[in-house]
């Protein structure tokens, strides 16, 4: 078995790396390439689950692994979180593989999402939307997502069932992950003289050091949640005396450090703009390359996973109600869960898609990614991640951060 | 006794007296004043996150208004005032000089480039002219590094990104404009000799410069003020991209309780303080313009005495001086060139950084990575497509101008067909082009900045043809037949002036999920019918209320100018009202019309606030995509999608300025016009 899984490692990376080259993947040979894996894969399925790092234990296969293309037509319209996806995937290349026309708007929460979906009353045109998990069961009651018709999905095999039935949609019926992520925040060591490591320190140095020069998340569960956290207070809390106690302390005390509420600072840490700003972690792995790009060296910046506590958020395609091409919004969604698409996105954003067999895939088709610590976690940081959950309380938490944002302006 | 007859003939023929302004009394009625009077009883409500629509009217209390006056919100008012005044002032400080050195100190052909030179960054997309000021302030930007060097500031580089500063910056820069236009219309029509005059009675230049030009430029000030203050008070795009925290305005905190925080009580709570706060500054600002000549003229003997003195002062000098004031004189001459040289550099820097960053070969525009490159630019001319765009526009256009230049000597064409061959061949070739490839589509497919250039001006088009339509036939009704109608009406003409756009804005995003209850405009808007489909229906009704109004009051006052007379001659010669209209008072109006509409396609091309919130999928403009764009990082091919829009926009106007040279017009004019003044 044993050297059965070495020969066939030996064999089948070969094939991979060659047909699924950048170069060959951009040409347009999506589809060809993709059968040959098929059936490349297939040899090898037995000996790649045992290897497999994830912890899924189900000896799920790469042979089970799905490729199939959906072909469709027209044009297909994603509303979705700003640069979410590689634009090679969007444009030439989904005109190409899935013969449709995309087109992509930002929003910049789940709350703008909500309003334009429910503000068009059904017809706001969009097709795909991309929620994050805890808004899902609001969007069910408020008949602003379709249920998927899995039939069209069947790369859906492909996701790690660690990803799948949430909480927020258990049997997948609405809504299926794209990607997840973490918080955690990235400072500038040449500017910083303390080395950081805990929510409480990031507090501390915006207070101190990096007063004035800092900035948060613009979005009230991550803002409160920052003091939740560093307080050792799970960030679902509805206990009115934790709520006024955060909103005392980041309303009263907090709130005049801060430079921007900014949820996506990578550009702007390059810039030079913040000396230390909490950010996704995609983004923050983003803004490596951007530091680099300004002439910065990106040796001098930290990136520090939230503790003890942090968050684990993860957004999810669904179909828009009134998606007037929802046929093609599926083939999107089956598309992107295709491995070696979901990879190619990985590398764009920086976010992990979720896909079954992560490392293997990573060392199959992306072998020269780096910094891999900002996309992947080891499971005892990620038992440390928390998932949000809407309660009543989350009107509070705007509140604190409204009041926040007008109290960091005087 | 044919006379009388004939006025009772004609009184008769008069239809009812506002009837040519009902179409605009429906649109304002159906999309200002019923919108606007849900967000004032949305204000009386409560959040109520389970509704569709999160607000509960079941019981109706003043509680988000007196969140309002918390403390906390009612900083923020304040500041944005603040920034909004000190921006106004700023505006007509650096402003008033360089107006005043286009009217009166350069010869006609320079006072056209200089107004060209104001009007051209206007033109660029607003949005990615703010961005464009990250690049100069970025704390590690060249011109930082460059000054950390000399030593003049220290090492943490320019300080100003994410302040209450870079804001005020960019929104001087992004209003200057609006500014200059009508101070130069203003200055440019006082007549010399009232200058000269000034001057022969002994009023030195200062007290001819506050005594006469002043007092003659006043409404052209208060045009400025009206055309930048406003807008200000409602700006949140300036805010959001350079602001931060501590240079947040109402504008961006009122967008974010409608959408972000989902809390539209007390968004419509202080959308409406705002529009009252815009109010009273106006009112206590007109208080002070009308309150300080009449104190001033309390000081005046005290003023006669001094003048006399200096008077005498300056007689016993004048022989011996003649020379020397002459060279002052010159001197202030070429003090105000310079100061107009250092503005018009200051316009042109963001539009010169974006064209320079299109270049950047990193992946952010902002962010220079210190090499160029052509690949984003490269993107446009991908395969034999562009070619043959680029050689049936060459083409046609060609025709157009040879056929011109054929045309030009014979007599048999008229005039007004041959100034339009040149122009109708570019809008041939736009059809064609449009036609047949789908050129515009593949421009950046990936970002669908194609698809944005072509919405917006869908929509701009749209909007103008409406507002022209609906501003024209209400400005001639205004002016020509007054009555009881005209206060309401004209009230409400301003009430749309001053309320921000972002009230408009959350006002109609809210109303269009219940126009289906109108009648005849709902059935026309849910059902989707004709060209009212698509999403860009609402941008054209969202962009022609701002626009409309304007339109509106150019045309009435173009129009109260010229009396009725050669209307009731053309009646009284037996023709028809219709034909009347059409053959007196359409050409009458003409110019005005062409004005108000150029300036509403202009601020429609641009507009951000209102679109964004009610754009769908298919009408995202360009201003809407790329705000999207700015949530996250902004890629260097926006720049070439502006440089693309920019020229569009710059090849449209001169072929315009061309159209109305050729009508004979001087430059001072073509800006008259273009300010629809």
């Amino acid at each position: 078995m044993s050297n059965e899984k070495k020969q066939l490692k030996m064999l089948a990376p070969e094939g991979f790396r060659e047909k699924l080259s950048r170069r060959a993947f951009l040409q347009g040979g999506t589809a060809l390439a993709g059968f040959a894996l098929v059936a490349a894969a297939c040899g090898s399925s037995d000996g790649d689950s045992a290897d497999s790092g994830e912890a899924t234990g189900e000896g799920l296969a790469t042979g089970d692994w799905s490729r199939v293309i959906n072909q469709s037509s027209g044009t297909l319209a994603m509303y979705t979180w700003g640069d979410y996806n590689d634009p090679e995937l969007v444009g030439a290349l989904a005109a190409s593989t899935l013969n449709v026309t995309m087109k992509v708007d930002y929003y910049a929460s789940n709350e703008d999402l909500i309003t334009k979906l429910a503000t068009s009353g059904g017809a706001s045109g969009f097709d795909i939307v991309v929620p994050t998990g805890p808004y899902i069961p609001q969007m069910i009651e408020k008949g602003l997502i379709q249920k998927l018709d899995k039939s069209l999905i069947p790369n859906m095999v492909n996701v790690d069932p660690n990803y799948l039935a949430q909480a927020w949609d258990p049997t997948n019926d609405y809504s299926v992950c794209k990607n997840w992520g973490t918080t955690g925040y990235f400072y500038d060591s040449t500017k910083i003289s303390k080395e950081l490591t805990t929510w409480q320190d990031f507090i501390d140095t915006c207070m101190g050091e990096a007063s004035g020069n800092c900035a948060v998340i613009d979005a009230a569960p991550n803002y409160a949640g920052m003091w939740f956290w560093a307080n050792g207070i799970n960030w679902n809390t509805e206990k009115p005396e934790d709520l006024d106690a955060c909103e005392k302390f980041l309303v009263e005390e907090f709130a005049q450090h801060i430079k921007a509420f900014d949820s996506y600072p990578s550009t702007k840490l390059a810039e030079g703009a913040y000396s230390i700003a909490m950010a996704w972690n995609g983004d923050a792995r983003q803004a490596y390359t951007r530091i680099e790009e300004a002439g910065g060296n990106p040796e001098d910046w930290k990136w520090v996973l939230g503790a003890p506590n942090t968050e684990l958020w993860m957004d999810n395609y669904c179909v828009a109600a009134g998606a007037p091409n929802a046929e093609a919004a599926h083939a999107w969604i089956n598309w992107d869960l295709i491995p070696e698409v979901s990879i190619k996105d990985l590398q764009y954003h920086g976010y992990h898609t979720g896909m079954k067999n992560m490392s293997t895939l990573i060392t199959e088709v992306a072998p020269d990614l780096v910094k891999g610590d900002m996309i992947f976690f080891g499971d005892d940081q990620v038992a440390t991640m928390q998932t949000q959950v809407i309660t009543p309380a989350l009107d509070r938490l705007i509140d604190i951060l409204n009041k926040s944002k007008a109290k960091a302006g005087g | 006794m044919t006379v009388s007859v004939a006025a009772k003939l004609r009184n008769k023929s008069r239809a009812p007296k506002f009837l040519l302004a009902v179409p605009a009394i429906i649109w304002y009625l159906v999309f200002f004043a019923l919108p606007i009077a849900f967000i004032v009883l949305y204000s009386f409500g409560a959040k109520d996150t389970t509704k569709l629509l999160p607000v509960d009217l079941s019981k109706l209390s003043t509680n988000s208004y007196s969140a309002v006056f918390d403390e906390t919100f009612f900083k923020t008012f304040r500041a944005t005032l603040r920034i909004s005044i000190v921006a106004t002032i700023m505006c007509v400080v650096i402003g008033l000089p360089v107006a005043y050195f286009a009217a009166f100190k350069v010869a006609e052909k320079w006072k056209a480039i200089i107004l060209a030179a104001v009007v051209v960054p206007s033109f660029t997309s607003f949005l990615i002219r703010t961005v464009a000021w990250r690049i100069p302030l970025a704390p590690n930007g060249t011109l930082s590094k460059w000054l950390i060097d000399l030593g003049f500031i220290g090492s943490d580089g320019i300080q100003v990104l994410e302040t209450a500063t870079a804001v005020q910056i960019a929104i001087v820069y992004n209003y200057l404009g609006f500014m200059i236009l009508p101070l130069f219309v203003a200055l440019d029509r006082i007549d010399v000799r009232m200058r000269e005059a000034s001057k022969d009675l002994g009023a030195g230049r200062l007290a001819t410069f506050f005594g006469v030009t002043m007092p003659l430029a006043g409404p052209g000030i208060i045009a400025g003020v009206l055309l930048t203050f406003i807008p200000m008070c409602g700006d949140y795009v300036t805010a959001t991209v350079l602001g931060g925290a501590k240079g947040n305005m109402i504008g961006a905190m009122i967008a974010s309780q409608f959408s972000g925080a989902q809390n539209w009580p007390l968004g419509s709570a202080m959308a409406i303080l705002m529009i009252g706060a815009v109010l009273l500054t106006l009112i206590v600002g007109a208080a002070i313009f009308w309150v300080f000549p009449r104190v001033a003229i309390l000081a005046s003997p005290l003023v006669q005495l001094v003048r006399r003195k200096m008077h005498e002062r300056e007689e016993n000098k004048f022989r011996s001086e003649k020379i020397q004031t002459r060279v002052k004189r010159e001197l202030l001459s070429k003090l105000l060139g310079v100061w107009t040289v250092l503005v018009l550099v200051f316009l042109f820097v963001p539009i010169l950084l974006v064209i320079l960053h299109s270049f950047n070969a990193g992946s952010s525009f902002t962010i220079w990575s210190g090499r160029t490159s052509v690949k984003w630019w490269g993107e446009l001319f991908d395969g034999a497509e562009m070619l043959g765009v680029l050689i049936r526009f060459a083409v046609l256009i060609g025709i157009g101008i040879l056929a011109q230049s054929y045309f030009k000597n014979k007599s048999y064409v008229a005039r007004s067909v041959k100034v339009w061959i040149t122009t109708g061949a570019f809008a041939v070739a736009l059809i064609v082009n449009g036609l047949i490839t789908n050129w515009y589509r593949t421009i950046f497919d990936f970002a669908g900045i194609g698809d944005a250039i072509r919405n917006s001006f869908i929509a701009a088009f749209g909007a103008t043809v409406i507002a022209v339509i609906i501003g024209g036939m209400s400005g001639v009704a205004l002016a020509r037949r007054p009555g009881g109608w005209t206060k309401f009406f004209m009230a409400t003409v301003f009430l749309i002036l001053v309320t921000p756009e972002i009230m408009d804005a959350i006002a109609l995003v809210t109303w269009f999920p219940r126009i289906k209850d109108v009648p005849l405009i709902g059935v026309i808007f849910s059902s989707g019918w004709g060209p009212f489909n698509g999403g860009i229906n609402k941008l054209w009704v969202g962009q022609s209320l701002y626009a409309s109004a304007v339109v509106t009051l150019i045309v009435r006052a173009r129009l109260s100018g010229l009396d009725e007379s050669l209307e009731e001659a053309a009646g009284d010669l037996g023709a028809p009202p219709a034909r009347a209209f059409r053959q007196i008072t359409l050409p009458l109006i003409a110019s005005a019309m062409v004005a108000g509409g150029l300036l509403s396609f202009a601020l429609c091309l641009d507009n951000a606030v209102i679109s964004t919130l009610l754009s769908e999928a298919g009408s995202t403009t360009f201003p809407v995509a790329l705000l999207g764009a700015t949530r996250s990082t902004i890629k260097p091919f926006w720049g070439v999608g502006a440089v693309l829009l920019f020229v569009v926009t710059l090849g449209a106007l001169w072929f315009l300025a061309v159209i109305l040279r050729r009508g004979g017009d001087s430059a001072s004019k073509i800006a008259a016009t273009f300010t629809g003044s």
